[in-house]
């Protein structure tokens, strides 16, 4: 009996500290990234020795990591753009569809997220080689377009399906053309989705690194690729310094995407 | 009279029904058009050249012979035993990376399903970040930490528990670790997407009638979380199996992806690549389909009543 | 056997309190209802029955054990749940033999045991269904029989029927009653429609705010509410303003808002003095209309005595508004411009018409008075 009566909060707590161990474990090596990037010496150690602001200002003085920082941000750019396009027009079409095409086509574009990355990287750069784009920045836009697409596509088929239809409807039968209605009806209801999407699409264009590494040259390359030859020729806190920027990035963009998300929930409730 | 006036109206309403359907999917199509397209070309078509230039021969001067039809880049991966080793510990890490990133997943998600308020965009906020971070950053910062002068050994160093440093990192530990936390944010994503629909009243049902928690989980949770275990064990599984960076980085040992890189970049042989890359796809589509029915198969046992 | 008993029972989350000084001892065999409006912490007492919830003070026993802290699995209490919480990947008859499973019946015996439960809630025959696929009314049954297949000391019910269309959930009391009858096992069983609660209960527990305020047999509270807040919510009624203006022997003399001084006759000194303000009380039922408006009752607004010490009161008023509703009519009236209703049966012939004046009567002994701050007038 009395043990019975102690239990419960017994295994309350252990769940409790499971998750919590796990929640601090999830977080630590990004803590570790950050907190080494305010590293005073050369030597990457957690904690540092001591603290100063040394390596932020030698990668501000590096023309490489400037350079490799301009092209991730190109190709980030370009993912989100294409991918986005294309994302946004394939799932308004399946929306709108009563045809079977599209139930090829969501496995279809679901397919390159479970492939390898490393798979995916041979396959295209034997495939860029062949078509001659190897070495430009649209094979890794491509490469990178290949996985974000997915992911705008299913945010903005999650979009679609929870907009009422008949405005559309609505909207023809009051004369507006298939392009008006869908800029004047469907855009201001779905743009925060298609925001969302876009900065998904930006975040892991900047993020990625296996394909990127196969398909970039020294004059493409991007920071995780550069990151990586860094880090495997000596390990100091200057690439901490990069990651806390990616990583600064990386929770900007999600807490732009919570409130543009908030936002479009708020803006429901309103209407 | 009155059954042709019946039916000319409907004939005609059916003739513009069909040409009105005809410039909807018209439109459809026109849409779906450049995704198709660009799938076709930057996914589909890729593949079909891998698999062509597994089957060319090798050439010394260019990547591979063009025109050339052989099954030596075939013959040379599958009798290669140095190729053979890496095959065997790359499932190995896939499989035990996958075994813990499913069980950790399943527990982590189902705190995030229990848990309400800050919690929860606490819990849900430290799955997505890293998610969201490149794997480069991911990977490296367990050097600093499972390195033999590194934070974890420090610490056990300084509590008395071992007498000298171990070596997490370089080695399999490290690699374990390191590519765990590269998957388990999907893993607990893809699990979590699938309990978020669950009515939790269910849960309580089963421990009115006499489940403990554990066994409730068991009896309830697992089962219905079952298709987001598949999903979670497929990308952690075919993940692991092409680990990249985290062995690389964290470990001495060679994985496939490590190997198929070094054909490819440094050696420029190019069949020998493709041929050892689609043998890993036909291995890992086998791998797949046989966790697929073993999951369903347990996933049947636990519901016989 | 299986008593429970709730000893000063609190659940509070945060700042909010959900359940508080709740006390009772539930008997063994009874079908005790829990009712009351939604928010009013029924359904936190019976989860905490269940072993649900963890009271944050207070007791529970059943039968003289103390199982407050005794999680819900090893409670030989059941649940049928308001979404009836069926598993939704076992088959109907896997619903049923859960309870079973889990306390290690062998597998053919609670097959057999699980499919005499389907019979007996007339699903025989749907063992190898999917439950998704049941209508409401099947699944509930369903629900009820894998509550009851482990046989439980005690079966919570909470608000199982409140998803079901009217007809449908009228036939479910019939048959739980007579499972009920069957079966003689506590049942605990929560609502928030008085109607059901009269239908099923052999005692009524009627929560508000959190708090327990009156058990008793459906006849007991509804006749002798212990407060406004249950007069109100058992049923219609009108509730009238007043003010005593006089304590006489045997009769507590109101001046009231609808211009008419009435008489309550009382057998006792009651707690009030001149000046107090009281709500009365007056139910549809106790009122009978009378088309002759000049009765000799109504002379000069006051109302006799008779001798046996019931009072005769009455007012006259003007037909407002008629309702007609299936079995009954409802007449609102106006009587010197307050409003009040009443009803008579849908056979009566002659009926009434709008601007008809009438004459409303009761027995002054029908009448319950409530003191400001809610709380009963004992005549």
């Amino acid at each position: 009996m009395s043990s019975s009566l102690r239990r419960e909060p017994l295994e309350t707590a252990a769940f409790r500290a499971g998750y919590l161990t796990l929640l601090a474990l999830m977080l630590l090596p990004l803590l570790v990234v950050v907190v080494t990037s305010f590293s005073g010496t050369g030597r990457l150690a957690f904690p540092p020795e001591s603290y100063s602001l040394v390596w932020y200002g030698e990668f501000l003085d590096s023309v490489r990591w400037l350079d490799a920082f301009t092209n991730s941000i190109v190709i980030g750019v370009g993912t989100a753009l294409v991918a986005t396009l294309l994302g946004v027009m394939g799932a308004f079409g399946q929306e709108i569809d009563d045809g079977s095409l599209g139930t090829v086509l969501a496995p279809l574009v679901l397919i390159p997220l479970l492939i390898p990355p490393v798979i995916l990287g041979i396959t295209l750069l034997m495939y860029f080689n062949e078509v001659g784009l190897r070495g430009s920045y649209a094979s890794i836009v491509l490469a990178h377009t290949l996985w974000a697409t997915p992911l705008v596509y299913f945010v903005m088929r999650s979009v679609f399906s929870r907009f009422d239809w008949q405005q559309l409807d609505a909207a023809q039968d009051l004369g507006a053309g298939p392009v008006q209605s869908f800029v004047y009806v469907v855009l201001p209801n779905v743009k925060h989705g298609i925001f969302v999407g876009g900065l998904l699409a930006f975040i892991i264009s900047l993020q990625e690194f296996v394909m990127a590494l196969f398909l970039s040259t020294p004059s493409t390359e991007t920071i995780p690729v550069l990151a990586w030859t860094e880090i495997r020729q000596a390990l100091d806190p200057m690439v901490s310094v990069v990651s806390t920027f990616l990583i600064v990035i990386s929770v900007v963009g999600i807490l732009l995407a919570v409130v543009a998300t908030n936002l479009e929930w708020l803006s429901k409730q309103l209407s | 009279m009155a059954e042709t006036n019946s039916q000319f109206p409907r004939s005609l309403k059916g003739v513009r029904e069909s040409l009105g359907q005809q410039s909807g999917s018209n439109r459809a199509l026109l849409l779906m058009a450049p995704l198709l397209a660009f799938e076709l070309l930057v996914f589909v078509v890729p593949f079909f050249i891998l698999l062509r230039i597994s089957f060319a021969e090798e050439s010394s001067d260019l990547v591979y012979a063009e025109g050339t039809w052989t099954l030596e880049a075939y013959s040379s991966v599958l009798t290669s035993d140095l190729i053979w080793s890496i095959v065997g510990y790359s499932f190995l890490l896939g499989i035990v990376v996958t075994v813990l990133s499913v069980l950790i997943g399943l527990f982590y998600a189902y705190a995030i399903w229990r848990s309400t308020g800050l919690l929860k965009s606490l819990l849900l906020f430290s799955v997505v970040l890293p998610l969201l971070t490149t794997l480069v950053i991911r990977t490296y910062a367990f050097n600093p930490l499972l390195s033999p002068s590194g934070t974890l050994n420090e610490l056990l160093l300084s509590l008395g528990l071992i007498s000298s440093p171990i070596q997490f990192v370089p080695g399999t530990v490290g690699v374990v670790v390191g590519q765990l936390y590269i998957v388990l944010p999907y893993a607990v994503l893809a699990i979590y997407s699938v309990l978020a629909t669950m009515d939790w009243h269910v849960v309580e049902a089963a421990r009115d009638l006499g489940a403990s928690r554990p066994r409730s989980v068991l009896e309830v949770v697992v089962p219905q979380a079952m298709p987001g275990v598949i999903v979670a064990a497929v990308i952690s599984f075919a993940w692991s199996v092409g680990a990249y960076a985290a062995p690389d980085l964290l470990s001495g040992n060679i994985t496939f992806a490590m190997q198929v890189e070094g054909l490819m970049l440094s050696d420029m042989r190019y069949p020998l690549a493709a041929a050892f890359s689609v043998l890993m796809l036909l291995l890992m589509l086998v791998s797949i389909a046989i966790m697929f029915t073993l999951l369903n198969r347990i996933g049947g046992e636990f519901e016989l009543a | 056997m299986s008593e429970i008993t709730l000893r000063d029972l609190e659940k509070r989350y945060g700042e909010t309190t959900a359940v508080q000084d709740v006390s009772v001892e539930i008997r063994d065999g009874e079908l005790l209802c829990l009712l009351g409006p939604s928010g009013s912490g029924k359904s936190t007492t019976l989860r905490m029955i269940a072993g649900l919830e963890t009271p944050t003070s207070g007791e529970i026993t059943l039968d003289g054990a103390d199982v407050t802290d005794q999680p819900a699995y090893e409670r030989n209490t059941s649940t049928v749940f308001q979404d009836w919480a069926l598993f939704p990947h076992k088959t109907v008859l896997e619903n049923v033999a859960f309870g079973l499973k889990m306390r290690d019946v062998p597998k053919d015996e609670r097959r057999e045991r699980a499919e005499a439960m389907l019979e007996r809630v007339q699903m025989g025959g749907y063992g190898d269904e999917d439950p998704t696929t049941l209508s409401g009314g099947q699944k509930q049954r369903v629900a009820l029989a894998r509550s009851l297949a482990v046989n439980p000391d005690v079966l919570l019910l909470d608000e199982p029927l409140s998803n079901l269309d009217k007809r449908l959930r009228e036939d479910m009391q019939i048959e739980l009653r007579e499972i009920h009858e069957d079966l003689e096992e506590t049942f605990v069983h929560v609502t928030h429609d008085q109607d059901e609660a009269f239908t099923l209960a052999d005692r009524i527990g009627i929560m508000d705010q959190g708090e327990l305020i009156q058990v008793g047999e459906p006849t007991e509270v509804y006749e002798n509410p212990a407060n406004r807040f249950i007069e109100g919510f058992l049923g219609d009624t009108n509730f009238v303003d007043s003010q005593v203006v006089g304590v006489t022997d045997g009769a507590v003399r109101v001046e009231t808002e609808l211009g008419y001084e009435l008489v309550l006759p009382t057998d006792r000194n009651p707690d009030v003095a001149e000046g107090t303000e009281l709500t009365l009380s007056l139910r549809p039922e106790v009122l009978s209309i009378e088309r002759d408006p000049t009765a000799d009752a109504v002379e000069g607004h006051e109302q006799p005595m008779l001798a046996d010490g019931s009072t005769s009161n009455a007012v006259v008023g003007t037909v407002e508004n008629v309702l007609y509703r299936g079995s009954t009519v409802r007449y609102s009236v106006s009587v010197n411009g307050t409003s009040m209703f009443a009803e008579r049966t849908g056979a009566s012939t002659d009926a009434l018409t709008a601007g008809e004046e009438i004459r409303i009567e009761w027995d002054g002994t029908d009448v319950l008075a409530f003191r400001t701050d809610g709380s009963r007038v004992t005549l």
